[in-house]
């Protein structure tokens, strides 16, 4: 109850924010300090509301349905807390939250000098109040009793809860998804204040205020999306750490457009060019993270999804729907109410062969590589099927060649204009360096022409930036932000080449105890050895141990398989042998259980037919079901017995024998038959074929006769499947991530005085 | 040299690109009766049939089993890989790939089990006190 009162005071408070902030701005300036105080209310029973979620879920108050439904008590504390946003409600409610938090500081911001304040907390408060109402439609304060009416009774308490999802069951879980709201929702900041620009009608001086919330709006997001890169590359066991999917892209395409809107913005500050630009990208920013949460969270890309999202109900579609194209309506229409003056700007230097021209073209560049991600995402929802992952990967590839280029060129460039012959001068160095190291990538193996011109393109912006890097660090330590993260981005560039094109898998059946060669590693499979984990002690988990050993070095590696009881299936976790240049990636694929019997020892006989085995004549005469219905409910539960009549003959006489087969809970055990004269020959039923009796054929029986005279066969112990995959150079992917995330901070740091 | 006009060209030809590139990546959802006759990867959503034959042959690396569309079309699918993560508990499957002498090769299937995440109220029922 108190939650949700709380969340409709909070809703109520932003709605009052909203309008009180717009009355400021229409003149009405004894409407500020109330107005500041509804917004700072509005985040107060924000975090008032997430606070109680967080007391009723690390209380185990499972009266809750969302308690209830996502957290149990067997939970560690850290993977408990995280039950907070591990299912819809609560994953709203930490976008709720950490935009209520941001605003905040946001608040505290804007109400320092001229900037915008009551336009832009107006706006502000409407994001608020659209994510409150939505919190009131997917309340995650239900009881069971109202959600389940009709199931349990009022006051029912269940004793302990479902838990959490296996597959979410790990240290990323932790970091991953707050990291991403918090990025998500400081997206929102660019958007108020370009709509606050376009109400003002003031067109310069926001670009320097706003610049470092998009910096760090910039900055938090890649650092989300690539931590679920990981996540998916080291624990999930996708073997990547990209795979297109439509809740990574909807991420990615908002990034790429901020991305682009930070450089046409300093593009603005030089040179007073691109205004227009400028507001258009800082609105499409946020349309598009309400467009991704749309697609991901309405339950509208069903079937096209691994992050397989459940369908939210009628109430939070159509709320999630008015809420993008109410804020699609107040971009356009900032826009067109404005038009007039948008019209009359300069639309930048006219000389292609500036910096400012340059920043533009990548800008341009870099939206194309989001109108690709866009189409190839959205068009599930237009149409019946989806679009193949290489789609991405083809048309991504020339746009971040072109990309690395102009990035390395265009920092060679000067803002306004430039003498060519200096400016060919200046690239002599590093496109020498770059054609050396280039040289010697294609004598090691890049012999792909698009995959050379790829890293040359990467090598020749490392080289630019690092130069300059190196020049600025002497004078302004906090001014190599931009070269910083450029650096990384040609770094993460060339993880992607090496990790990418040039990884290398292989399936190996490891028996165990026996060493398998790959990759120059010697592989062997030990047993598995089972273990305790603390959040998980329904199932019983189980490492594979696999020595791998190179030049007299050896470590262990311990993939996981269990049988999730949460799922109803097998969970695989790969295990990664992190080595200086490479990795070695090890992704169980199953267990081969040896086999009771040699395949020629089995016989499969149809019902009613008889086969010729050696010197016998073995007939199937029938099933015996020993008076239960076949395919009924003992058949279904796995635990029966069925023997299988057989008429044996030789040459001299015939005879009627019977093996059995028992299970017990699916796992079967046999029962020996023998004929009368001959004793070395012991008659089993293997197993009972019935499935394409729909189909008309006829049942089998496969018999297994073993002649206990010879001498046992090798039977084969049990063996590993792995896929074995060596990713190149998969830490300069990694570190090229960090170090554009460490890029973005130093450019807010530098900026700390606007702060 | 005009800025407008090369920024134009680039969008020209790279919109020509996407265009045709599109049109050759996208992968239409059909029934197996249909995906017999188109010679591209598409897309069959249905059901496992779970008392036919399925296996993992670690030899091929492949994973074989047979699917019966929303049609109840049947068909054998045989997937490059090994057994999809909650391939058992599925309500549905989604295979992608194209058919070749009346099998279905798959190069993904994409799981799909909602019921699983979404608790029932059979569930709490069972839950007690």
């Amino acid at each position: 109850m108190v939650g949700k009162i709380l969340i409709y005071l909070s809703f109520a408070f932003s709605i009052l924010g909203v309008v009180s902030f717009f009355l400021v701005h229409t003149g009405k300036e004894k409407y500020l300090k109330p107005a500041r105080v509804f917004y700072l209310l509005t985040a107060t029973f924000v975090i008032a509301t997430s606070a109680l979620l967080m007391y009723l879920i690390l209380t185990h108050q499972f009266q809750y349905s969302y308690v209830w439904q996502q957290s149990n008590r067997e939970l560690g504390l850290a993977l408990l807390i995280s039950t907070f946003y591990a299912g819809q409600e609560g994953s709203f409610m930490l976008w709720t939250l950490m935009t209520a938090i941001i605003g905040i500081f946001l608040l505290r911001y804007v109400s320092k000098g001229d900037r915008l304040e009551p336009e832009v907390m107006s706006v502000y408060s409407l994001v608020l109040g659209f994510l409150t109402f939505i919190l009131i439609l997917k309340s995650p304060f239900n009881y069971v009793w109202d959600t389940y009416a009709g199931d349990v009774a009022p006051g029912f308490i269940p004793a302990d809860g479902r838990g959490l999802n296996p597959l979410l069951q790990n240290f990323w879980m932790s970091i991953h998804p707050p990291t991403l709201f918090v990025g998500f929702s400081a997206m929102a900041v660019p958007f108020c204040f370009a709509i606050g620009t376009l109400i003002k009608n003031k067109y310069d001086e926001w670009i320097s205020y706003s610049l470092p919330w998009l910096l760090f709006a910039g900055g938090v997001l890649v650092l989300g999306i690539m931590l679920g890169g990981y996540w998916a590359y080291g624990v999930l066991g996708w073997g990547g750490y990209w795979a297109w999917d439509p809740v990574e892209n909807s991420s990615l395409i908002p990034w790429i457009i901020i991305v682009a809107a930070i450089h046409t913005m300093i593009a603005q500050k030089r040179t007073g060019g691109y205004k227009k630009t400028n507001l258009i990208l800082c609105i499409l920013s946020y349309l598009l993270v309400l467009y991704s949460t749309f697609l991901t969270r309405s339950g509208v890309l069903g079937d096209s999804s691994v992050h397989s999202f459940v369908d939210p109900g009628k109430e939070v579609y159509i709320s999630l729907v008015v809420f993008m194209l109410t804020f699609l309506a107040i971009g356009i229409g900032a826009v067109i109410y404005r038009a007039k003056e948008l019209k009359t700007f300069d639309s930048g230097s006219k000389n292609i062969l500036t910096r400012e021209s340059a920043l533009f073209v990548g800008a341009v560049t870099l939206c194309a590589s989001a109108l690709v991600v866009f189409a190839g995402t959205s068009w599930p929802i237009i149409a019946s099927g989806s679009i193949e992952q290489d789609f991405y990967n083809k048309m991504n590839l020339p746009i971040a060649i072109l990309i690395s280029f102009i990035n390395g060129m265009s920092l060679l460039l000067k803002w306004k204009t430039n003498d060519e012959k200096t400016f060919f001068k200046s690239l002599l160095f590093p496109l020498i360096i770059t054609c050396v190291i280039t040289f010697a990538l294609v004598i090691v193996g890049v012999q792909d022409f698009i995959f050379a011109l790829f890293a040359f393109a990467a090598i020749f912006a490392f080289f630019v930036n690092a130069e300059i890097a190196i020049t600025i660090f002497k004078k302004n330590k906090s001014g190599i932000g931009a070269y910083v993260a450029h650096i990384g981005l040609s770094l993460f560039f060339l993880g992607i080449i090496a990790s990418s094109r040039y990884s290398q898998d292989v399936n190996l059946t490891l028996e165990l105890n026996k060493p398998v060669e790959a990759f120059g590693y010697r592989l062997t499979y030990l047993g598995a050895t089972e273990f305790e984990d603390p959040n998980n002690q329904t199932d019983s988990k189980y490492h594979f141990n696999i020595r791998v050993q190179q030049d007299g070095k050896e470590l262990l590696l311990k993939p996981v398989m269990y049988f999730s009881s949460f799922s109803e299936g097998v969970m695989k976790n790969p295990d990664i042998a992190n080595f200086f240049a490479r990795d070695l990636y090890l992704s169980p694929m199953g267990l081969v259980e040896p086999e009771t019997f040699t395949k020629d020892q089995i016989h499969e006989i149809p019902k009613g037919k008889s086969k010729d085995i050696g010197a016998l004549n073995v007939e199937f005469i029938d099933f015996n079901f020993g008076g239960i219905l076949p395919g009924g409910e003992e058949v279904r539960s796995g635990n029966f017995t069925v023997g299988a009549k057989l008429k044996v003959s030789d040459n001299k006489f015939s005879e009627v024998i019977e093996p059995k087969i028992e299970y017990k809970n699916g796992v079967p055990s046999y029962f020996v038959a023998k004929m009368s004269d001959k004793p070395n020959l012991n008659f089993y039923f293997a197993k009972m074929n019935v499935s394409n009796t729909g189909n008309g054929e006829a049942p089998t029986a496969s018999i297994a006769i073993v002649n206990t005279d010879e001498t046992p066969m090798h039977i084969p112990e049990e063996s590993l499947v792995i896929n074995a995959s060596i990713k190149p150079f998969i830490n300069i992917l990694w570190a090229g991530t960090a170090i554009l995330v460490i890029g973005f901070f130093i450019s807010i740091y530098r900026r700390r005085k606007d702060l | 040299m005009n800025k407008s006009l090369i920024g134009a060209i680039i969008i020209i030809v790279f919109l020509a690109i996407g265009f045709f590139s599109f049109m050759d990546s996208k992968i239409e959802y059909v029934n197996f009766a249909d995906a017999r006759d188109i010679h591209k990867k598409v897309e069959v959503k249905g059901q496992w049939v779970k008392d036919k034959e399925s296996n993992f042959d670690s030899g091929t690396n492949t994973f074989t089993f047979w699917m019966k569309d929303d049609y109840n079309n049947e068909m054998k699918v045989i997937l490059d890989g090994g057994k999809p993560n909650n391939f058992e508990v599925a309500d549905a499957i989604v295979v992608k790939g194209k058919v070749k002498d009346g099998t279905f090769m798959a190069s993904e299937v994409l799981t799909k089990c909602p019921s699983k995440y979404e608790a029932t109220g059979e569930e709490i029922k069972n839950s007690g006190y």
